[in-house]
């Protein structure tokens, strides 16, 4: 391993070692700043698991309670973000096979799929609209498309976790992964093939 | 079993370049160069990416007050709880302590007693047990009771 790799993984290292001493404390300070650090992350990972915003929210809100609670089992030896996502996922999909114990896609009505509406940036009227409808054809895409797909990809994509990572959070083989990534891709692109005109 | 070149290219494409080894992105450029289908392949692979990245889906202010507070609380809580824990396990390890101690001096008393009042030995041994034992008694039907008082509460209230 060379100097800067070994610098980075240190630093790593010693940030993830200092948030599982926060964990470990308890420390409101830390889970608060941690809150605000993954807050965009997390919901976007939520929303897109779930399908819903409201319910990616009640989420959001039970994922960190969860982590306060069970902060003595983090192991600082990885990211932060995998564990988080890994509690986030559990714990939506323990919610949702209570609530209707078949498929995680079919547990969604289609009436509760929302789109998911990104906050204005404003540069200008017509980029603005283009913008939305660029965001709500993709997020309808997503949407459209398998939930372990769309977690494999929103993961990989959006959230930039390495596979190993994804195979993490998910309890999925790196191989299985790797296929949802493909399949996942695969059934994307003939969806979006407008969007992105 | 030979694979097709075509598939194996379009998954290592939808792996994402961070997640190939040097060997497997020099073999998918190499790939890339002679074929075209692929290449296209990549580049709508990449514009979707880049769409992807640009949905923001972001939490607003609101939800990440709300949830700090709840966690605040929820800690407070939690840490109220632990302090409770760590002072009933002092009060059981002190009780242990105290009984083993004063159960010999106790049973001398109670001996003594029987003597005193001419009772036979099964008799101020009986009532040596339900001296020792009924402060552990009356603690466990303290702790029952407010036991069931406390689910009772909560059931109403989640009611």
């Amino acid at each position: 391993m060379n100097a800067a790799a070994c610098y980075f993984v240190n630093g790593m290292e010693s940030e993830t070692s200092a948030i599982a001493r926060g964990l470990r404390r308890r420390d409101p300070d830390v889970l608060d700043r941690l809150i605000e650090q993954y807050q965009h992350r997390l919901l976007r990972y939520l929303v897109y698991l779930t399908s819903n915003r409201e319910l990616a929210e009640d989420m959001f809100q039970e994922t960190w309670i969860r982590v306060l609670e069970r902060g003595h089992q983090y192991d600082p030896k990885y990211e932060f973000s995998t564990w988080l996502f890994s509690i986030a996922r559990h714990l939506t999909v323990d919610y949702l096979r209570k609530k209707r114990p078949a498929s995680l896609d079919g547990l969604l009505d289609e009436e509760e799929r929302v789109s998911l509406d990104p906050p204005d940036l404003r540069p200008s009227a017509l980029e603005l609209v283009a913008q939305q409808e660029q965001a709500e054809r993709i997020s309808a895409a997503l949407v459209g498309i398998a939930v372990e797909y769309r977690e494999a990809i929103v993961l990989r994509f959006q959230e930039g976790l390495a596979l190993e990572d994804i195979a993490a959070v998910t309890g999925a083989p790196l191989g299985t992964v790797k296929s949802r990534l493909y399949r996942g891709l695969n059934a994307l692109l003939p969806r979006l093939k407008g969007a992105q005109a | 079993m030979i694979r097709d070149p075509h598939q194996h290219a379009r998954e290592l494409i939808a792996c994402g370049a961070q997640g190939l080894t040097d060997s497997q992105q020099t073999g998918l450029r190499a790939h890339l160069d002679g074929c075209a289908s692929c290449c296209d392949y990549a580049a709508a692979a990449e514009q979707l990416v880049r769409s992807l990245r640009s949905v923001p889906v972001a939490a607003d202010l609101a939800l990440v007050r709300t949830t700090q507070t709840r966690v605040r609380i929820h800690a407070q809580q939690l840490r109220q709880r632990q302090e409770r824990l760590w002072l009933v396990w002092m009060s059981c390890i002190l009780v242990g302590l105290s009984a083993a101690i004063t159960t010999p001096f106790l049973w001398r008393g109670f001996q003594w007693l029987g003597e005193w009042a001419r009772v036979s030995s099964p008799v101020w041994q009986v009532g040596f047990m339900v001296f020792w034992i009924s402060p552990a008694l009356a603690a466990s039907l303290i702790f029952l009771a407010r036991g069931v008082h406390l689910t009772d509460t909560n059931e109403t209230s989640r009611g």
